[in-house]
């Protein structure tokens, strides 16, 4: 269709693998996906401890079940940043093919060195606490920074061979044991450095100066409606030109939205008013309704509207992973990759989706998202349910009407030419290409 | 027996085809070993796969792949988009072991 896939997939490399295989991106993406299984047990329980029904609420806090199910959030995520610094420093250590292990100890020991300790004496004599208020969202900035800075020192520092050696015949365990010495000594100096630095300053702590001075204008830019367009704009494009895009923007992505869904989630496990409408929470339920493209309404289409064959086989295989958000083969099947037509609705479908669900979000027609954090592959309508209310559902059964609106003309205009080719040629399932 | 591994983004979709190629094997009477994984967690199962898949919308790190693996003898390719779409077990399983 007068695209150059080669050519175009040559300039556009370069770019894409720059981010997606950039190891210090990738390192903050994995590590905060490896927190998840904790943190999606967190949020679940915050679901069933703030039912809106009054007969259940009266019977939880009766029986006593309600603190109990309140407790999985604050342990995990009102404390994220902790597993995020153990996780990222990690992840980025394996990918330089280093013990995960250690390194991952020392940023989470370092990440503690300079959260801010307190002190308090009572009748049971002095008692030492961390406040939990720079072990939630509120550090998780710091936590992606320790996070690669400790993960990428003790990587450094073992390639110097700065470690202490053992003579032959000593077994490995014990000298693998001596192998974090010396490394450990280097980056907690450093960090107890930091730390007394920061004491001398108004900031106190390094949280204070990070959260203050990063964390927040950055959040506050990528929260806005303006931000996650372009976000979308550009992840649909690289689609567009065959390249997993939500993979490549996801690693900007989940920094900047899991700390607004995780505030959103806190807020509402307190039953306080819900601080952030945009999220990651925001993309799953309401942009991309079928996956990428929010491909469902041109999905259904298929199923249920085809003329020709190679459509309706199409659109009932994919029927059920679309359900899910996952449609691979709506892209690479129809083919929406390389194909100017079906361009315009796959680009422009999730940004009326993110326009449409902010603008009833604002307008209170949908309560905001609790941020609930869901794996991947929850139906759409039960991800809606998840996020705790019927009118999320609804806009999202409005926002799969939206869709087969917009891809319905480019549908109609497909399966003509595909009905027509299978007339004309007389032959029923192919599987030919269209491009 | 050839172990032949498919990577894409999260290895959900690929693991769709996976069903069908073992249909399409087993239709076939082929003997082999096939698992779908996400990318990221290739390098853990590189030892244990001949025949390396990436889905089409992974195929842009076809050349990290080529690199690090090929000079070890592994078989690295992306997967026709149309195969991939119509989730074609049969037609990938016979690419990559060239019946």
């Amino acid at each position: 269709m007068g695209f150059n896939t080669s050519s175009i997939q040559e300039k556009v490399q370069p770019v894409v693998n720059a981010i997606q295989n950039n190891v210090y991106l990738k390192a903050v993406t994995s590590g905060l996906t490896t927190a998840l299984p904790a943190l999606i047990v967190g949020s679940m329980s915050t679901l069933l401890a703030n039912i809106p029904i009054n007969a259940y609420q009266e019977f939880i806090v009766s029986a006593g079940i309600k603190p109990f199910l309140a407790l999985p959030l604050t342990l995990t995520t009102e404390l994220i940043s902790l597993y995020a610094v153990f996780f990222i420093a990690y992840n980025l250590t394996k990918n330089f093919d280093k013990d995960g292990a250690i390194a991952g100890l020392l940023s989470l020991v370092s990440f503690l060195f300079i959260t801010p300790l307190m002190q308090e004496s009572g009748p049971a004599g002095i008692t030492t606490y961390i406040p939990t208020q720079w072990l939630g969202a509120q550090g998780l900035f710091v936590a992606i920074i320790i996070g690669l800075v400790v993960g990428r020192l003790y990587c450094f520092i073992l390639d110097k061979k700065w470690t202490i050696k053992m003579p032959d015949g000593v077994p490995p365990t014990v000298s693998q044991a001596f192998a974090g010495l010396i490394p450990g000594f280097i980056i907690l100096t450093i960090f107890i450095l930091v730390k007394a630095l920061f004491q001398a300053t108004s900031y106190g702590s390094l949280h204070q100066l990070i959260y203050s001075s990063l964390q927040v204008p950055l959040q506050g830019l990528g929260g806005t409606l303006g931000a996650l367009i372009i976000f979308m704009l550009v992840a649909h494009l690289l689609w567009v030109f065959g390249i997993h895009g939500m993979l490549v923007t996801f690693s900007l992505m989940m920094p900047l939205y899991v700390p607004l869904d995780n505030a959103n989630l806190v807020a509402y496990g307190a039953g306080q008013p819900l601080p952030n409408i945009i999220g990651l929470a925001f993309v799953v339920a309401y942009i991309l309704i079928g996956g990428s493209g929010a491909t469902l309404g041109i999905n259904i289409l298929m199923a249920f509207r085809a003329k020709s064959q190679r459509y309706k086989i199409l659109g009932r295989l994919a029927l059920p992973g679309g359900v899910c958000g996952i449609n691979e083969p709506i892209i690479f099947g129809t083919p929406v990759v390389l194909n100017p037509i079906l361009a315009i609705p796959f680009i422009l479908t999730p940004i009326v989706n993110a326009i449409i669900a902010y603008t009833a979000t604002v307008l209170n027609f949908v309560p905001r998202l609790p941020g609930v954090g869901l794996p991947l592959g929850v139906p759409v309508i039960v991800s809606g349910f998840l996020q705790g209310s019927v009118r999320i559902v609804a806009l999202q059964i409005v926002l799969i009407f939206i869709g087969i609106f917009i891809y319905y003309p480019f549908f109609v205009m497909l399966d003509k030419k595909a009905h027509k080719e299978e007339t004309d040629t007389g032959q029923g399932t192919t599987g030919q290409s269209a491009a | 027996m050839k172990k032949i591994t498919l990577i894409c983004a999260g290895g959900f979709s690929t693991s769709m085809l996976v069903t069908k190629m073992n249909e399409a094997a087993a239709k076939l009477g082929v003997e082999v070993e096939i698992r779908a994984i996400a990318e990221g967690k290739f390098k853990q199962y590189a030892d244990e796969t001949d025949i390396l898949l990436l889905g089409p919308q992974v195929g842009f790190m076809l050349g990290k792949f080529k690199g690090e693996y090929e000079p070890k003898g592994m078989v690295v390719r992306v997967i026709d988009s149309i195969d991939y779409g119509m989730m074609n077990g049969e037609k990938v399983l016979k690419n990559a072991l060239e019946l």
